[in-house]
């Protein structure tokens, strides 16, 4: 007989913990996370390459054992009920899990055939997804022949062959081209609407802003911020205003700076001040960097983002917090 | 599913199956000629020399069949598609079966080529039916071995630097039996190692339907022995590819 799952939240998090390796090289990539995740509900993970954020992830999928702590995944326990964790949740992992031999198709099929959907129902069910995530013209081609948007589409679709209550994605605009982006946050948006709650990991600030109704920001295994990013933002307070002056003026411009409100971490090169006064203190910061004879190559006063929340709690910028160039893969 | 997947997979990419085919196919041939002479030897149980080496060659087929879908469960670490068939609710026993009956297809295939390819170079079975039916139960079982002990190492190594070990065990075990020559003509360390070596029991099982009484002909002697071997070797093998499978958790 199944056993009923405890009622609540999709997703209980209590003191999880995970180590690698043992003795002088022992890391703790989880390190005592707390959060649940309401029902309905859009939950972005933030933090930078290296944070937890996967290995999470992974221990909630069942991938991974946690090293201690527990955890519920819609109502049941990762460890004791793995089985009934797979059975309810859907995932899209960070590098797409799919047989570049295989076509769309027989990708889905196979997927149907895992979760147990019976044969009759198995080729429309893959029809309508591959039909959704837009696919159909491609669904008979091998998946090596797919571009990297592509792939996420599918993979995005194999973890909906079974319409799963929780649905994990773990970075999955990573690497694509900002067309293929929007079309992903959609995705995930009509999916959220559907009633599914999404638990979806990102290195990009725009991203979490975008989707998620509420964040955690990660940092070294620990959660250090988690809220909505609204009101995440609004605790930094003060809105940031950055400039570059010339090397051998840094010092005395920082100077400056201090007077008129809090030193925030920044780009090297760059120097951050949280503004106290707000855009009305713009003009007399300039004044006095004028009157200190400093030369002035940029300026600009951005509004508390969600890097300024990361900044403020851990001392330093997210690295890679929007996509570069590099990073994108047309 | 799992099982047509990685027969689809030989289908697009025969390249990944060419040795395995080729290679017992090549050793037959190669070897039946090179040691011709082996049949001059007093009481030698066969005047064919490739009816010797036949068996070697099917049994040398089975086991890279099953090491075949080792390497190929390394490809599914690597690129991630390992993850996706453990994260589905799936039982655990049913992502050692997939890949199972898949290496027994494949051996089916190379034995079944050995054979035909081994009649057209000379061999020929003494024992009818029965002799065969001991060469295909000897290959299938070396292939539910290997691919116990490829799947074992894959995830354990999860990585091609398993890939190397697979095959070294491989010829480590069947070289240090009786695959080459009688264990009456082996001396030293080699004959000791033989006699303890299942491999040898296994090849017993195999060659029965290809060598002549005493020697050969389809017995119960000479039939318990590899069957041991192979319900012992397998048992462990699987048991070794299973813990491997749930280590991949920890």
């Amino acid at each position: 007989m199944t056993q009923p799952p405890i009622q609540g939240a999709p997703i209980v998090v209590h003191s999880l913990v995970r180590h690698f390796g043992s003795g002088d090289n022992l890391v703790a990539a989880v390190d005592g996370v707390d959060l649940v995740v309401e029902q309905g509900e859009i939950f972005g993970f933030l933090g930078p390459n290296g944070a937890g954020k996967s290995t999470i992830v992974r221990m909630l999928t069942t991938l991974l054992k946690p090293t201690t702590g527990h955890a519920l995944v819609a109502g049941y326990d990762i460890v004791k009920q793995a089985d009934l964790v797979r059975r309810s949740i859907g995932v899209a992992l960070q590098d797409s899990a799919i047989d570049p031999l295989m076509t769309g198709t027989e990708l889905l099929e196979l997927q149907a055939v895992l979760y147990g959907i019976p044969r009759a129902k198995m080729h429309a069910r893959a029809s309508t997804l591959l039909e959704r995530v837009g696919l159909t013209a491609a669904a008979n081609r091998r998946v090596i022949t797919y571009s990297g948007g592509m792939r996420r589409r599918l993979d995005l679709a194999l973890s909906l062959i079974h319409e799963p209550t929780v649905l994990f994605l773990d970075e999955p605009t990573t690497g694509l081209d900002p067309m293929s982006r929007l079309a992903l946050w959609e995705e995930v948006r009509r999916l959220n609407r559907e009633g599914t709650t999404v638990f979806l990991t990102t290195q990009y600030l725009e991203e979490a802003d975008q989707l998620a109704d509420r964040v955690a920001i990660i940092d070294h295994g620990r959660i250090v911020r988690q809220g909505v990013p609204k009101e995440l933002k609004a605790k930094v307070g003060a809105p940031t205003l950055v400039i570059n002056v010339s090397a051998p003026q840094q010092d005395l411009a920082k100077s400056v700076l201090a007077r008129f409100g809090e030193m925030r971490p920044t780009d090297e090169g760059s120097l951050a001040v949280g503004l106290i006064a707000g855009a009305t203190g713009v003009a007399e910061v300039v004044r006095a960097l004028d009157e200190a004879q400093i030369d002035l190559h940029h300026l600009e006063l951005n509004e508390p983002s969600l890097d300024d929340v990361f900044a403020e709690a851990t001392g330093h910028r997210l690295e890679g917090a929007t996509p570069t160039a590099e990073q994108t893969v047309k | 599913m799992l099982t047509l997947r990685a027969m689809r997979g030989l289908q697009r990419v025969p390249a990944t199956f060419l040795p395995t085919l080729a290679m017992p196919i090549f050793q037959a041939v190669a070897f039946a000629g090179t040691y011709f002479a082996i049949t001059k030897i007093p009481n030698f149980p066969t005047d064919r020399s490739i009816n010797w080496f036949i068996s070697l060659s099917g049994c040398m087929g089975g086991a890279f069949s099953g090491l075949g879908l080792g390497f190929a469960a390394i490809r599914d670490i690597e690129n991630g598609f390992m993850d996706r068939l453990r994260m589905a609710p799936t039982p655990r026993a049913a992502l050692l079966l997939g890949p199972l009956l898949s290496a027994l297809a494949r051996t089916f295939i190379v034995l079944s080529t050995v054979l035909v390819v081994g009649y057209f170079f000379g061999a020929r079975p003494t024992q009818g039916l029965a002799g065969i039916a001991m060469f295909y139960l000897a290959g299938f079982g070396l292939a539910i071995v290997a691919t116990g002990w490829g799947l074992g190492i894959a995830y354990r190594f999860r990585d091609m630097r398993g890939a190397a070990l697979m095959q070294l065990t491989l010829f480590l075990v069947m070289f240090t039996s009786s695959a080459q020559a009688p264990m009456s003509m082996m001396q030293g360390w080699l004959l000791q190692v033989a006699r303890v070596n299942p491999m040898t029991n296994i090849l017993r099982l195999s060659r029965q339907g290809f060598l002549n009484p005493p020697v050969g002909g389809v017995s119960w002697e000479n039939t318990w022995g590899g069957l041991l071997a192979i319900a012992v070797l397998g048992s462990l093998t699987i048991c070794f590819a299973y813990r491997g499978l749930r280590k991949l958790e920890r």
